[in-house]
């Protein structure tokens, strides 16, 4: 959690918010004190004429307070909030630097299915940390602390205590059992929840097997079963924030009634007078806002404590710095030894562990122990990572785009490359019949392009790259033969001075290497 | 004229919450209850506070005090409870409903669309009922009372409420749209901000292969910048907005005690109903002048949840839009007698298919090139989607909901991509059927497979059959088909993009179960699977 908020706190602004915050409780409370104190004075001295009594200056004073009170709220509303903004956009990128440096091999598991989802709604749900838990408990401290110098300096510490005290412990109290208690509760109920919705698309995407089999009704059933456990959980759930809501209310009223009987008291001993009675009874009676945001603390903690104890551990890794240092050839696989210019061809059967090793010559696997990859002569484990990604490329057999326009994908590969550097290499792909050219716009995933197109974009970005090591995964799978053929004599004489290997299940893709592994 | 504000879609949430709505109503009307018992709540206080002016507490007026504020805040959190049960009880109703309608269709919509559907978005129409709800009867109610009571004690101090008062509905009609557009865009910006996310860690990959993980932090940072300038140029319209109905509260209330101070002094002689305003009454007024605009910022901070409970229930209405069903319940029945499979005169999106004839046991390749409608053909065969026109026969019975369900517990199904369910290996492949599962594993060439697995047949399978090739999915799909002791195969593409090993694996285990007695339809392109079928069944030659 700690974590966490250290990232979301970069963004800056939340100290100002916070003060701002506070301003806005203190104003609030200083109108409806002084005016409660306004008003008994008035009260007082229309009973006892002839007393000289400065009507103007608190008049100002009252309306002074609601229009400072109007003011720090738009402020600290927009101030909060673009410090959430930024808090938030922080968090994003942090999480994006450090899923960048997982394993290979978690982050092809990441990239499909829920876990994505998941990282999404995490970072989402954290919005909630700074913008209902630390500014409104920040600012409530400060108002508090504000507002307890105020009333001891003209009531005495006795009321200054009572008011606050009457609050705060009641508050503490109820806002410490509830966050525990609904901590645990609200991730059974977002477990619940995430089960129904598993289910529920597990149903739509799975539907025609279900119905094949029979079991429409069976899978219905399961998802409205655990759809029935989040509603009974969100529903303890909602009886806990209640139950804070009611103890701060009730507490609201005792501190009230008690400033009345202190007040009482005070007036008998001399202490004080009646108006400055009347204006801690007020203010006994607007403090209640500081203190109100505990109800929706406690409502969202459980998600966010959830959501950041996933999120911290991603904020490890750093984005690792680009090194234009180039890895040397020849590459050597086993007994074969890959020149500057050579070619190898990967073959066989499917599930063989040609992917595996076409990731371990690329060093993203380790390679098993009695295996021998080495680049120049030094083990291709013992190259650091930085130095690989620059010399060499591998494009794996599921290739995905990234959403924005046919430019900044290929840009990813060669930032400083030029649109006619650009385009000559869509029309070695043949990809120059693209409608928008460079800038057609992909959606998320690369949406728009068709599974060839696709693979042709990601074989175009790699060449782009000119790198020194060139590894392709089935290159040519989802292509017909004419354009496979087109494709592998495009890649094979562009990579001409590189070390060039594939895995394919293609003859006319083995017949241009020289060098082959035949794996059973 | 709330009801006009809200757009076009308004209301929508309204009938969708229309068998809880009698609930909801007694809920308001508690919530409402508890609000007016702040006018003799503040009537007690004003007379303790009066008696403090003479020196004494009375103690009648301090009891008082204390009931009604216990009271109040008790009813407070009853109508919470009662409208929040109503909330949680209309969401599982809306989601069963949805659940229901939508997995019997013949067209289904993208999976990962309709959880976000049943899920977040069926979620929205809670704060919807349970805050927006009561906020708005309270707002038509309490505002009122308050007025009158002010009024009664004094006719310039509810003057004064009048003032502050009228601009009210305008600017609650400002906020309403503000506030509206602001939410809106600002769960776009969040939206878009996510999705951003999203896309690039699906890429991320690739972008490492590339090298290029430092361009693309700081691509995301300058997407991210972009996206809260803009965040932010909207959410100032509406604040400022709400700033404006906090301004005349703050100022209302500023008014009212400078008048009220200003009487007691003598400064002001006009505005009450001849006797001159009494200490009590003025702390009273002092007192209720804040309940006055409360409803209202209440309604305002709930008003996004009302648009986008309209969003939300406007998307499950339109979800469960009456559509083509597939044949049956898709439920557990015993299956059909095999059976002649006769198709005549078929029709379906646009393809007319051609009369077909197939005793019980005899197999069929159905070919064409991609989009002829193959995979229609098999969809059509076990009922999933019906004809527009044109009828299947089994033994002379037409397919229809009758008989879907037998008919489809006689099939072998062997769809091209396969969506494993969120459960275990073993539960995958049974779909519930009892018995051994060993003679189908083998005969699917699966079971070296299982024993790779760590975990077995225990191993729990997400979305897309996490950590299977292509290959190891079509022949654990070969299994599930060979388990259902099946009177008839219907494979679709069995060997498309699989090694020669793995189709020659999949085309025998196929072609066995065929030898022992199965129908068998299989969708192909692969001439040599046509050639050992020998039956060719051929779609879109012209």
């Amino acid at each position: 959690m700690r974590r966490v908020w250290q990232v979301m706190a970069a963004g800056g602004g939340m100290g100002r918010a916070a003060a701002l915050a506070a301003l806005v409780l203190l104003a609030g409370s200083g109108l409806l004190a002084l005016s409660g104190w306004f008003i008994t004075a008035s009260a007082i001295a229309g009973m006892t004429a002839g007393v000289m009594f400065d009507v103007f200056r608190p008049a100002a004073s009252v309306r002074g307070l609601a229009l400072i009170r109007t003011g720090a709220r738009y402020a600290e509303r927009m101030l909060g909030h673009d410090a959430t903004l930024r808090a938030v956009a922080g968090l994003r990128g942090a999480v994006l630097a450090g899923l960048a440096g997982l394993p290979w091999d978690a982050m092809q598991r990441l990239r499909r299915g829920p876990a994505l989802a998941r990282v999404v709604a995490d970072t989402d749900a954290l919005d909630g940390l700074p913008l209902r838990i630390v500014l409104p408990a920040l600012a409530a401290l400060l108002a508090f602390a504000g507002a307890f110098a105020l009333i001891a300096w003209l009531a005495g510490w006795q009321m200054a205590v009572w008011i606050c005290g009457a609050h705060l412990g009641p508050a503490l109290a109820a806002g410490g059992w509830g966050l525990r208690h609904a901590s645990g509760l609200a991730r059974q109920a977002l477990r619940a929840e995430r089960d129904f919705r598993s289910h529920a698309l597990d149903l739509i995407a799975a539907r025609d097997d279900l119905a094949v089999h029979g079991r429409l009704p069976a899978q219905i059933a399961r998802a409205m079963a655990a759809e029935a456990e989040a509603a009974r959980l969100t529903a303890r759930l909602e009886t806990t924030e209640r139950a804070v809501a009611l103890t701060q209310e009730l507490a609201r009223i005792i501190a009230m009634a008690g400033a009345l009987g202190l007040g009482a008291t005070g007036i008998r001993l001399g202490m004080f007078g009646p108006a400055i009675a009347a204006m801690c009874f007020f203010a006994a009676m607007a403090l209640a806002e500081a203190t109100a945001p505990l109800r929706r603390a406690v409502a969202d903690w459980g998600r966010i404590r959830d959501a950041a104890d996933r999120v911290a551990p991603m904020l490890e890794q750093a984005m690792p710095p680009p090194v234009p240092a180039v890895p040397a050839l020849p590459l050597r696989v086993a007994d074969l030894l890959v020149p500057a210019g050579g070619v190898l061809a990967i073959s066989g059967p499917s599930g063989a562990g040609k992917s595996t090793l076409l990731s371990q010559i690329a060093g993203l696997i380790p390679p098993a122990p009695e295996q021998k990859i080495t680049l120049a002569g030094r083990p291709i484990s013992d190259w650091p990572e930085p130095e690989l990604r620059a010399g060499l490329v591998l494009v794996p057999q599921r290739v995905a785009l990234i959403a924005g326009s046919l430019r900044e994908n290929l840009a990813l590969a060669r930032p400083e490359a030029s649109d006619d550097d650009m385009r000559e290499i869509l029309a070695a792909m043949r990809l120059d019949h693209l409608r928008g050219g460079l800038d057609l716009r992909l959606g998320d995933g690369g949406l728009g392009l068709s599974g060839g197109e696709m693979r042709r974009v990601a074989l175009a970005r790699a060449l782009l790259r000119k790198p020194r090591i060139l590894l392709l995964d089935e290159p040519t799978e989802g292509l017909d033969e004419a354009m496979a053929c087109h494709v592998m004599g495009q890649i094979t004489r562009r990579s001409d001075g590189a070390a060039l290997v594939f895995a394919s299940h293609r003859a006319s893709d083995l017949m241009r290497a020289v060098l082959h592994i035949r794996l059973d | 004229m709330t009801e006009t504000l809200a757009g076009a879609d308004s209301g929508a949430a309204k009938r969708a919450l229309a068998p809880e709505w009698p609930l909801l109503r007694r809920a308001a009307l508690i919530s409402t209850l508890s609000g007016l018992l702040w006018l003799p709540l503040a009537g007690s206080a004003a007379l303790a506070l009066a008696g403090l002016l003479e020196g004494r507490l009375p103690a009648l007026a301090l009891a008082s005090f204390l009931l009604f504020g216990a009271l109040r805040a008790v009813l407070a959190m009853l109508a919470e409870a009662v409208a929040q049960r109503a909330a949680l009880a209309a969401t599982s109703r809306l989601r069963g409903g949805v659940l229901a309608q939508v997995a019997r269709r013949a067209a289904l919509p993208r999976a990962g669309g309709f959880a976000s559907l049943v899920g977040e978005q069926a979620a929205l129409i809670r704060p919807y009922a349970a805050r927006y709800v009561l906020a708005q009867m309270r707002v038509t109610v309490l505002p009122v009372a308050v007025f009158l009571c002010a009024f009664s004690t004094s006719w310039a101090a509810g003057l004064i409420l009048l003032i502050a008062g009228p601009a009210i509905p305008v600017f609650m009609a400002l906020i309403g749209h503000a506030a509206g557009r602001a939410s809106r865009e600002q769960l776009q910006d969040m939206g878009s901000l996510s999705a951003l996310l999203a896309d690039r860690i699906g890429a991320l990959p690739d972008i490492r292969l590339l090298g290029a993980s430092a361009a693309l932090g700081r691509d995301f940072a300058r997407a991210a910048e972009g996206l809260r300038r803009a965040s932010m140029r909207v959410l100032g319209i509406a604040f400022l907005s709400s700033t404006v109905l906090e301004f005349f509260a703050a100022l209302g209330i500023a008014m009212m005690a400078v008048f009220c101070g200003f009487s007691l002094l003598g400064e002001i002689g006009f505005g009450t109903w001849g006797a001159p305003l009494s200490p009590a009454q003025a702390l009273f007024l002092l007192l209720i002048a804040p309940e006055f605009f409360q409803p209202l910022r209440d309604l305002a901070a709930a008003w996004h949840d009302r648009a986008s409970a309209d969003a939300a229930a406007l998307a499950l209405d339109q979800a469960t839009a009456p559509q083509a069903r597939m044949a049956g319940q898709g439920a557990r029945a015993p299956a059909l007698p095999h059976s002649v499979l006769v198709l005549q005169g078929v029709v379906s999106r646009g393809v007319s298919f051609p009369d077909l004839d197939l005793p019980a046991g005899a197999a069929l390749a159905v070919t064409g090139p991609s989009g002829a409608g193959k995979s229609t053909l098999l969809r059509l065969i076990a009922g999933l989607e019906q004809a527009d026109a044109g009828v299947i026969l089994l033994d002379g019975m037409p397919l229809g909901d009758g008989n879907a369900d037998a008919w489809r517990a006689a099939l072998g199904w062997m769809p091209q991509g396969v969506h494993f369910v969120d459960d275990t290996l073993e539960a995958n492949l049974r779909m519930g059927r009892p018995g051994d599962l060993t003679p189908a594993l083998s005969g699917a060439a699966a079971a070296h497979l299982i024993a790779a697995l760590p975990e077995g047949l225990a191993t729990r399978l997400g979305e897309r059959g996490a950590g299977l090739s292509g290959g190891e999915g079509r022949r654990l799909t070969l299994a599930r088909a060979l388990h259902a002791a099946p009177r008839l195969i219907v494979a679709d593409e069995p060997t498309a993009d699989l090694d020669a090993a793995t189709a020659a694996e999949v085309t025998r285990g196929l072609l066995a179960a065929h030898r022992a007695g199965a129908g068998l339809i299989v969708a192909t392109h692969d001439p040599a699977l046509v050639a050992t079928i020998g039956r060719e069944y051929r779609l879109g030659a012209g």
